[in-house]
Parts: C-alpha cells; sequence; structure tokens
C-alpha cells in the first residue's frame, strides 16, 4: 500500500495566520484568547475566545468583511461564503503554496478535498430572520450553501476546481480527525493520490455560546488562565475558529515533485463509547479503543510513541476520561510519552480541531519539538502520572498520536512519523 | 416559443406603493449601500413620486453593483443590446440577487418565469418599466443563430451578412465577421480589400428583413412572407470607417413606422466602438400571408433547427452556410 506523507500546511488560527506565526506560538506558548468584545455584555457570562486576529466578519454580508490584502477573493466566490469559509479559502492558497502545487495539481481526478465545520449558525440565523420578516422569495439565493453544514466543502470544491472525492464530515470535534482518517484510506486504497484535508469553524458568538448551556465553557474572565487542560482549576473550554488545511500526498507523488514533506501519516483508528450523547465515557474506553486500533494499523508499539496531541479541552470530565484512556494504552510506558494540549493556546475549535492539531503535529515532527502544556501549574490528581512538560521542548522526534472525540462518543487517533 | 403567450397574456397589475416613510429611506439607503448615490437618489425619488421615469436609473445601478468591477465599464457606454450573460457575467445566481434587490428596492413581485426571457439589458428595462406602469410586456428579444438565420432568410449565402441576431419587437443587432472570403472582396479593390458600403447597406437591410419576419407585431391570423419583403429606398447614408477583413460588424436596427406596406428602419454598424456606417432611413416593402399558409417547408425548417442540438451540422449541409458559421 502507499505511503502518505504531509506536504503542505495552511493557517487561520488564534495563535497566527501563517506557518511562521504559529511554529513560533507553539515553541513560546503563546495563546491567542482575547476578551471577546460580542461577550462584553453581562447577561453573557462567558468573556474569552480565541480571537481570529486581522480578519473581520461580523456582518452577514461577505462584502463587509475585512481580511489581509494578500488575500484576493471575488465577489462571485466572496458572496456563498460563511465566516468559516473565508478562513479556509485564505488558509487553503497557503498550503496550495505551501506544498507548491500547479493548478493542474490541484484540479485532477485524482485530487480530492474533504472538509469539516459547524456549518454557519451565524448566518443560518440571519437567513431564516430574512425569510420570516421578508418572505420567502426574498431570501438571498445563496443562503442555503453559505450557512449549511456542508458549505466549506461546497465552496471550496467549486473554488479551487476540486475533481476528486469530496464531501463533509460530521461528528462534531472529532470531524475533522475523521476526515484524515478517511483520506488515508482512499489515498491507501489507490482512489486518490492527493487529499486536502480542511477544518473550519466561525468561532463567533452564534457558534461558541451554545455551549454555554451544556456548561462546557470556561467563565474565566482572565485570558491568560481561561484554557488549561489537565490542571485542577480548568473550568471548561475556550471557543475558538479559524481553518486549518493540510496536503496528503502519496509517496509516488511526493516523488514525482520532489518536495519535502512534513511527516508520515502512518494510521488511523476509530471507536465509539456507545455511552451518551454529549458526556465522554468516564472510563475512556472509546478513545483507548481508538488508539489501540490506530496503533496497531500504523504498526508501532505504544512504548514507540514520544508524544501525544490530547484531546484535552480543558472540561472536567472530558479531560479525565481522555487521561483514563491514555493510562490503558500506555501502561508501563506512560511516563516517557510527553502528553499536552495545545488547546490551551488555541481554544477549542470544534470541527477545526482535528485538523489545526494535525498540522501542529506536522510542524513538531518536521522541527523537532513537542509544544508544552501552557498555564498548567497544578495537576489535576485524576490526571496524575501522566508526562506533562509544562515548557516546550526541542528535541527531534518520531511518533506522534493526536487524539481527537466528540458528540455521542466518537473518538479518533491518528498516527504521525517523522519523515526522514 | 409557446412560452411567450405565457407572458404576454395578461397585464400585470400597477404597483400601488405606500406612503414613503423615513424608516423606508434609511432602509433603502441600508439596501443600496453597494450602489451608486445617483441609484439611491432614482430609487427614492421612484418610492415618493411613482414616476416610472426613475426607474431605469435604478435598474442599472442595481445591475452595475452585481457585475464585477473591471466590466462595470460595459454599462456605462449603455446600450441596451448589452447581454446579461455573456457580455456582463451575470450566471443564474446573480440574477436572481438583482431580483431580489429590485423587487425590494421597487416594491414589486416578480416570478422566475418571467425572468428567463430576459436576456439583454434593454429586456430588463424594458421588463421592469412595463410591470411598473401596467402595460402588456412586449415579445422578449430572441438570440438567432446562423442556422435559424439562414433557415428563415430568402437571401442566402453566399449574399447573407449576418452571423448571428437578436430580435425584439422594438429592435434587432446582429453581427457579421468580414471573413476576406467574400467574393466581391477579390474585385473591391485590387489588391486592397475593403467591404463595400453598399454591402454594408444591405447587411442593415437584411437584419431589417430578419426584423420583419421574427419580431414585427403582425395582424391576428397573418404573418409576414419572405417572399414579399423587397427594397425601395435609403436616405441619409454615411460611411465614416473603412472596413476591411477581420472586422466585426455590430449591426442594429430600430423600426420608425411601419404601415403596411412599407416599413421604415433606422440604421447603424459600428466596428468596437468606432462608427462605421449610419442610414437615416431604409425602407423595405413587405406583404403578410395568412398564417395558416405560412410557407410550410421554410417553417418546418425552422423547428428542426430550433429543436435539434445538431441542427448545426444539418443545416448547414450546404457549404457556403458553413461558411457563413464559421465566419
Amino acid at each position: 500500500m502507499p505511503r502518505v506523507f504531509i506536504t503542505g500546511l495552511g493557517f487561520v488560527t488564534s495563535i497566527g495566520n501563517d506557518r511562521p506565526a504559529v511554529t513560533q506560538s507553539l515553541r513560546e506558548l503563546r495563546h491567542g484568547f482575547e476578551l471577546y468584545p460580542p461577550f462584553l455584555k453581562p447577561e453573557i457570562p462567558v468573556k474569552v475566545v480565541g480571537t481570529i486576529k486581522e480578519f473581520s466578519t461580523n456582518s452577514p454580508d461577505p462584502e463587509d468583511w475585512t481580511f489581509p490584502n494578500r488575500y484576493k477573493i471575488k465577489r462571485e466566490l466572496l458572496r456563498s461564503m460563511a465566516p468559516n469559509g473565508l478562513f479556509a479559502h485564505c488558509a487553503m492558497l497557503q498550503a496550495v503554496a505551501d506544498a507548491n502545487l500547479s493548478e493542474a495539481d490541484v484540479s485532477n481526478p485524482g485530487t480530492g478535498l474533504y472538509a469539516a465545520s459547524g456549518g454557519s449558525p451565524y448566518l443560518t440565523h440571519h437567513h431564516h430572520e430574512r425569510l420570516q420578516k421578508m418572505g420567502v422569495m426574498r431570501c438571498s439565493p445563496l443562503g442555503i450553501v453559505a450557512s449549511i453544514v456542508g458549505t466549506l466543502n461546497f465552496n471550496l470544491v467549486a473554488a479551487f476546481k476540486i475533481r476528486g472525492a469530496s464531501c463533509g464530515f460530521s461528528s462534531a470535534c472529532a470531524s475533522s480527525a475523521h476526515a484524515i482518517g478517511f483520506a488515508l484510506d482512499d489515498l491507501m486504497l489507490g482512489r486518490q493520490n492527493r487529499m486536502f484535508i480542511v477544518g473550519a469553524e466561525d468561532g463567533n458568538a452564534d457558534a461558541i455560546l451554545p455551549f454555554a448551556g451544556m456548561r462546557t465553557l470556561s467563565l474565566q474572565t482572565d485570558p491568560n488562565i481561561a484554557s488549561r487542560p489537565f490542571d485542577a482549576a480548568r473550568d471548561g473550554f475556550v471557543g475558538t475558529g479559524g481553518a486549518s488545511v493540510l496536503v496528503l500526498e502519496t509517496e509516488a507523488e511526493v516523488l514525482r515533485r520532489g518536495v519535502r514533506p512534513y511527516a508520515e501519516l502512518i494510521g488511523w483508528g476509530q471507536a465509539s463509547d456507545g455511552y451518551n450523547v454529549a458526556i465522554s465515557h468516564p472510563d475512556g474506553g472509546g478513545s483507548a479503543a481508538a488508539m489501540n486500533l490506530a496503533l496497531h494499523a500504523a504498526r508501532v508499539n505504544p512504548s514507540e510513541v514520544d508524544y501525544v496531541n490530547a484531546h484535552a479541552t480543558s472540561t472536567l470530565i472530558g479531560d479525565i476520561s481522555e487521561a483514563r484512556a491514555l493510562r490503558s494504552v500506555f501502561k508501563e510506558s506512560l511516563n516517557q510519552v510527553a502528553v499536552s494540549s495545545t488547546k490551551a493556546l488555541t481554544g477549542h475549535g470544534l470541527s477545526l480541531a482535528g485538523a489545526m492539531e494535525s498540522a501542529f503535529c506536522a510542524l513538531a515532527l518536521r522541527d523537532g519539538f513537542l509544544p508544552g502544556n501552557a498555564h498548567l501549574t497544578k495537576v489535576d490528581p485524576e490526571c496524575a502520572g501522566l508526562n506533562l512538560p509544562t515548557s516546550t521542548v526541542s528535541q527531534p522526534i518520531n511518533i506522534v498520536v493526536k487524539n481527537s472525540s466528540g458528540f455521542g462518543g466518537a473518538n479518533v487517533a491518528l498516527v504521525f512519523k517523522r519523515a526522514l | 416559443m409557446p412560452d411567450v403567450v405565457s407572458l404576454n397574456s395578461a397585464p400585470t397589475k400597477p404597483v400601488l406603493p405606500k406612503p414613503f416613510a423615513p424608516e423606508d429611506e434609511s432602509a433603502l439607503r441600508e439596501a443600496l449601500k453597494r450602489c451608486s448615490p445617483s441609484t439611491f437618489e432614482a430609487a427614492v425619488q421612484f418610492r415618493k413620486t411613482s414616476n416610472p421615469d426613475h426607474v431605469p436609473a435604478v435598474v442599472i445601478g442595481v445591475i452595475e453593483r452585481f457585475v464585477e468591477p473591471d466590466l462595470r465599464i460595459k454599462l456605462k457606454e449603455a446600450d441596451d443590446d448589452l447581454r446579461l450573460i455573456e457580455d456582463l457575467g451575470i450566471d443564474s445566481l446573480t440574477m436572481m440577487e438583482i431580483v431580489i434587490l429590485v423587487e425590494d428596492v421597487l416594491q414589486m413581485t416578480i416570478n422566475n418565469d418571467e425572468l428567463r426571457h430576459l436576456r439583454t439589458v434593454g429586456d430588463v428595462k424594458t421588463f421592469i418599466d412595463c410591470k411598473i406602469r401596467g402595460l402588456t410586456l412586449p415579445k422578449p428579444t430572441k438570440f438567432i443563430p446562423i442556422e435559424h438565420i439562414g433557415a428563415v432568410m430568402p437571401t442566402q449565402p453566399p449574399f447573407l451578412f449576418l452571423n448571428e441576431a437578436s430580435v425584439s419587437s422594438t429592435s434587432a443587432s446582429g453581427k457579421y465577421k468580414i471573413s476576406g472570403q467574400e467574393f466581391f472582396l477579390q474585385g473591391h479593390f485590387k489588391d486592397n480589400p475593403v467591404m463595400p458600403a453598399s454591402i454594408m447597406l444591405e447587411a442593415l437591410g437584411q437584419l431589417a428583413v430578419l426584423y420583419l419576419l421574427e419580431g414585427a407585431p403582425t395582424e391576428p391570423g397573418k404573418a409576414v412572407s419572405p417572399q414579399m419583403i423587397f427594397f425601395t429606398g435609403c436616405e441619409g447614408v454615411r460611411a465614416h470607417r473603412i472596413c476591411k477583413p477581420g472586422d466585426v460588424l455590430s449591426l442594429s436596427i430600430k423600426p420608425k413606422r411601419m404601415k403596411m406596406p412599407l416599413a421604415t428602419f433606422e440604421g447603424s454598424i459600428r466596428v468596437g466602438k468606432e462608427k462605421a456606417i449610419i442610414a437615416e432611413e431604409i425602407t423595405l416593402t413587405f406583404g403578410f400571408v395568412d398564417a395558416v399558409n405560412a410557407p410550410v417547408a421554410i417553417e418546418s425548417n425552422v423547428e428542426t433547427a430550433a429543436k435539434l442540438p445538431a441542427a448545426g451540422e444539418t443545416a448547414a449541409d450546404s457549404l457556403p452556410l458553413r461558411v457563413a458559421i464559421n465566419a
């Protein structure tokens, strides 16, 4: 079966809008949190968000949006985008350039695109309100494709003239990790030779605030300590949006094009908790099963793993559940594998999380560092035994596991390897 | 064209706008915030006075707002023959955006099936104007490809000087590219092929013939007979530009008077933006035949040419017509 490599990355994230900025933030543990102006109202108890800088998308009309002028986007493309579509479009342009892909490399039957976003609750709300107020026939003709869950793939496939496989993934916070896993299958089965993986979220009030009803959002008012996975004082996750793109290619394509890959994707696994619609299984059984399957598929022993980029979102139940899963998978080698959650820096990107954090893993593997756990001062006793470095360690690493979990108890694990 | 019938059926009711309140003005300003100030002004005037004279400025202003900036210059040159899709790059979704904004601003409702026939800027203006005034809608502009032109025209290659044409009830326009293969260019002039002005006048006459056959209003139960159209005279002809092989002639005619058996047109030919020739008056005679007795052979050709996608191959079997198609 063909080997599969990551050859290009693109970022619009709370910790940076290009690869150098993101790498620097990961190395120096600089977070991307701010007090979010729409949350300043006293009736909103949530205050902190991982904000996207340089972009302004707080209007339902894309022509009101502002974004860095290095991106030129025609109205014809912009008009059907949600904010997450704009972020993703810009990240796609970066990834295409980063992987040094020609137009023909992007648009051909062997190149596909898998995407994941939660759609745009913001635009859905806007268009439904217009429908109610102005009447059915005065709805924007592009309201649907700009706001429903597939908006990301509809827009990107058309804009970049993708002709291979395309679809969207919807498993909440595991979505874009699922997209990577199924893309790996397609590449290994020879169905495609190149895949774009895109994760993106609006990250605005309409996308984030509904989680407040579940009491899963941090109510911290200090951006410096709001997101602290595995910490005893954590009180929920901090929302974020943005986009990340990975280019996956078969070895033959990597050799043909003569590009230097970031890392190799060597296996994946998924398993479900079968437990609760929204709460992860207290024992982390599904997450552990996903990791075991992924390691088995990658032909890697747990003791060979250098680093786990955890799903840990800084919620009370989720972090403990993942800690238990890690204990059951790594057993006696638990203290040798470094574990960190970069959500301490970015916030939780929901559908975007899996792709964004996999891209972080690719950077870590190529540049030889593992990001530490920011804002971790007192480890929750329930998470004891994990090797949780609090600062970034610069050292070559060989094998990385990336965990993602979503609503309904969906768990995905991905295994990456340093590309030699 | 059975769709035309439904369009022409019943006159639409005149719109009775509500009194124009200050909050309407701010809503209007918001709706038109990406349009030119003059568009907003025209919209305000229309909403206050219901005077349909303000409608064209609103419609053009709204179309302009949805056209890519580098194409907007075309609208400034303001000819009603500008085609929405081909010239302005407006796709069906953009057309819906235009319609929704026009509906919103002019407080009117446009049905989907009314839209399908709007091909040019002029069609849109006329359509909106008729709706506002409560008039019966005219026949929409009809694009006529070379196969159809060849099928209906009494003139045939090598003496047919139209590659394509659009005909409405009020005007016709057409294009002809001088290929350099025209037989008369061998002698006009020696080693210097120049399109004869008389032939250019002939081309305008042919467009007028096409208008009579395809666009002109007729008496009930009657049709214009292609065998009964002849040239009678022309006035005020001036040539402004030498036209040579490679030039694309843009022809247009408008009827000035029509009274059996005479039809008088004004006509002009441009090459790009340059005036090539104008004729203040071209007059043709024509005659009606009973519609049921309309020339059957030609009509059936029309049907074939219009229905079959491969009509180009069958209709163009004769060499001269194929030359004309490829021109």
